[in-house]
């Protein structure tokens, strides 16, 4: 392609840089595609930025208040033993409960963008039409999708965090932290499967409400996430097993309080978290990729 | 509720009735619409959920049970932590699904279905569209109640007769619930709002002595958590599956009562400023 007199050089005189061709401009917004719509995405949050903060730190509050502080009477008061923690020490309810608290928001705030979010930019808000129409690859724009959320969700699990510091529920600080990124990786986990799901669907015949019901709700419940695991008849107790999120709270109670478990489990738990994310990002880009360009 | 001119005392003509301006006194043409429209489209999730608070009831019940151990119940005696959980969770699912229901619901017909621009189009009432939309509520409501007592029951959870009136109790928190829950969707313009909705709702959850005794709180927080309506209904529910009364228990049905005829009278004349202005 000939080039235009205007991109050969800089002004010589003033040194302004000349303009870009359309060519160019679709280079640039092609090599950053992910990007481009992940900003877009997050501008697009500001539109209900009190539900995302009200949500971020309400939820906490109210959980840590009536779970971490007033069952934790109860419990504290009953269970003589504790939770095992680091060096044969015990812990309190509320340092036991904090990781999986974390987990659970990411959990949440995942099921909702992954569902009538992406439904929405299919088929009512058509929010994926344009960017499709532009440089952008439909890969890029699932990709863009899932950085917009990992955003949320980090704002999301590092509130959280901020408030079990503010609880006094984390025994080890210096690694406790990091459990506002496994809590991230259990959004994901959870996220990216449903996002693939999500961008098939072209009716809502209360699917959604299906899986809020039949998934989410059970994971939320059987995961370990108030009682440790081992309390369920193992008729149950596999729920945990499978769910992301007995996983990432499980990695979380390690970071936070030195939860006792071999190295392997804790390597096996990574490792559960990051599977399903990959396979769900690649079907979320192929899926993304068939019903856009198809 | 019938539109013929059975009596003669009934007139044909709105402005000799009572409240004929407001009512047609077809409630049952709103009612038939709604059973009709959940047939077609959603039954298989409205039957399923029921399935919900089981579920609480099974993971909380055994698994948290494991931990607390026996918890002191009406009365002073002492009661298994799932029995103690079980009616508490009726009342906090009668909540849910009344306000679900006359709150979500209703804004989605209101402002997305214009599905009552078309009734009150007919000769049709506000009052009529009220009514009927609180009636299937309370029908869901009785619907999930039952199921809910059966599965206590099948678990062993049910150690009185007096449990069985835990179905209508539950029906009467959630007639509390609904009839303010359409006066409050009222004033609401965004779906975003509807989130202002379960924040509220999450605390009273969490907090009315569902899954602990009050007891545990400071005294000051006490008091507050005792205005509330879910205190009430746990308290009441709970009071009834072990068939221990006491002038609480009337105390508790009558703050269901009051909030049931006020909730009514903000309903009604909400509506009227919606639709007759």
């Amino acid at each position: 392609m000939t080039k235009l007199p205007a991109e050969e050089s800089r002004h010589a005189v003033l040194g302004l840089r000349s303009p870009l061709t359309p060519l160019q401009t679709a280079a640039k917004a092609r090599r950053f595609g992910a990007f481009y719509y992940a900003d877009m995405w997050i501008r697009r949050m500001r539109g209900y930025q009190w539900t995302v903060l009200m949500t971020a730190v309400g939820t906490p509050l109210v959980y840590l208040l009536g779970m971490g502080t007033g069952l934790a009477v109860l419990i504290d008061a009953n269970s003589d033993a504790g939770f095992p923690g680091g060096n044969g020490s015990t812990v309190s309810y509320l340092v036991f409960l904090g990781p999986a608290l974390v987990a659970t928001a990411a959990l949440m705030v995942s099921s909702e963008e992954n569902t009538y979010t992406v439904m929405g930019g299919f088929k009512w808000h058509r929010t994926y039409y344009g960017p499709n129409a532009s440089p952008l690859s439909s890969g890029q724009i699932a990709s863009g999708h899932v950085l917009g959320l990992a955003f949320r969700l980090l704002l999301t699990t590092g509130i959280y965090y901020l408030f079990l510091l503010l609880f006094g529920a984390v025994p080890q600080p210096g690694t406790g932290w990091l459990m506002v990124f496994t809590a991230l990786l259990a959004g994901l986990a959870f996220g990216l499967p449903l996002l693939a799901f999500s961008a098939t669907l072209k009716e809502d015949k209360g699917q959604f409400a299906m899986v809020q019901r039949f998934i989410v709700m059970p994971l939320f419940l059987f995961s370990g996430t108030f009682f440790p695991l081992d309390n369920l008849p193992l008729g149950v107790r596999w729920i945990g097993w499978i769910s992301p999120l007995w996983h990432s709270t499980e990695l979380g109670r390690v970071l936070s309080y030195g939860h006792p478990e071999p190295a392997a489990m804790t390597a096996l738990h990574l490792a559960y978290l990051l599977a399903p994310a990959a396979v769900g990002l690649v079907l979320g880009r192929r899926n993304f990729t068939r019903r856009l360009d198809g | 509720m019938s539109t013929q001119n059975s009596t003669a005392t009934t007139s044909l003509v709105p402005r000799d009735r009572f409240l004929g301006s407001l009512y047609g006194r077809n409630t049952r043409a709103v009612i038939a619409r709604g059973l009709k429209a959940t047939w077609g489209t959603n039954w298989s999730i409205m039957v399923s959920g029921f399935v919900e608070p089981v579920l609480y009831l099974v993971a909380m019940g055994i698994g948290l049970g494991a931990l607390v151990g026996t918890v002191t119940g009406p009365g002073g005696a002492e009661m298994g932590y799932a029995n103690y959980i079980a009616p508490a969770l009726l009342a906090v699912s009668a909540m849910n699904g009344a306000v679900y229901d006359s709150t979500m619901n209703v804004f989605f017909k209101l402002n997305y279905a214009r599905l009552y621009e078309g009734m009150l189009s007919t000769p049709l009432g506000p009052l009529d569209v009220a009514m009927g939309e609180i009636f299937l509520a309370l029908l869901r409501g009785a619907m999930y109640a039952t199921g809910f007592t059966a599965v206590m029951g099948a678990m062993g959870l049910i150690t009185s007769p007096w449990a069985l009136l835990m179905i209508p109790a539950a029906v009467v928190i959630a007639f509390g619930f609904a009839s303010f829950g359409m006066a409050v969707t009222s004033y609401m313009k965004t779906f975003q709002q509807l989130d202002w909705v379960n924040m509220i709702m999450l605390p009273m959850f969490l907090l009315s002595a569902t899954f602990y005794p009050l007891t545990v709180y400071p005294e000051a927080m006490q008091s507050v958590i005792q205005a509330l309506p879910l205190w009430h209904g746990v308290e009441m529910l709970r009071q009834i599956s072990v068939g221990i009364f006491s002038w609480g228990t009337a105390g508790h049905l009558l703050y269901f009562v009051v909030m049931i005829a006020v909730g009514l009278t903000a309903t009604t004349v909400r509506l009227r400023a919606l639709f007759l202005k």
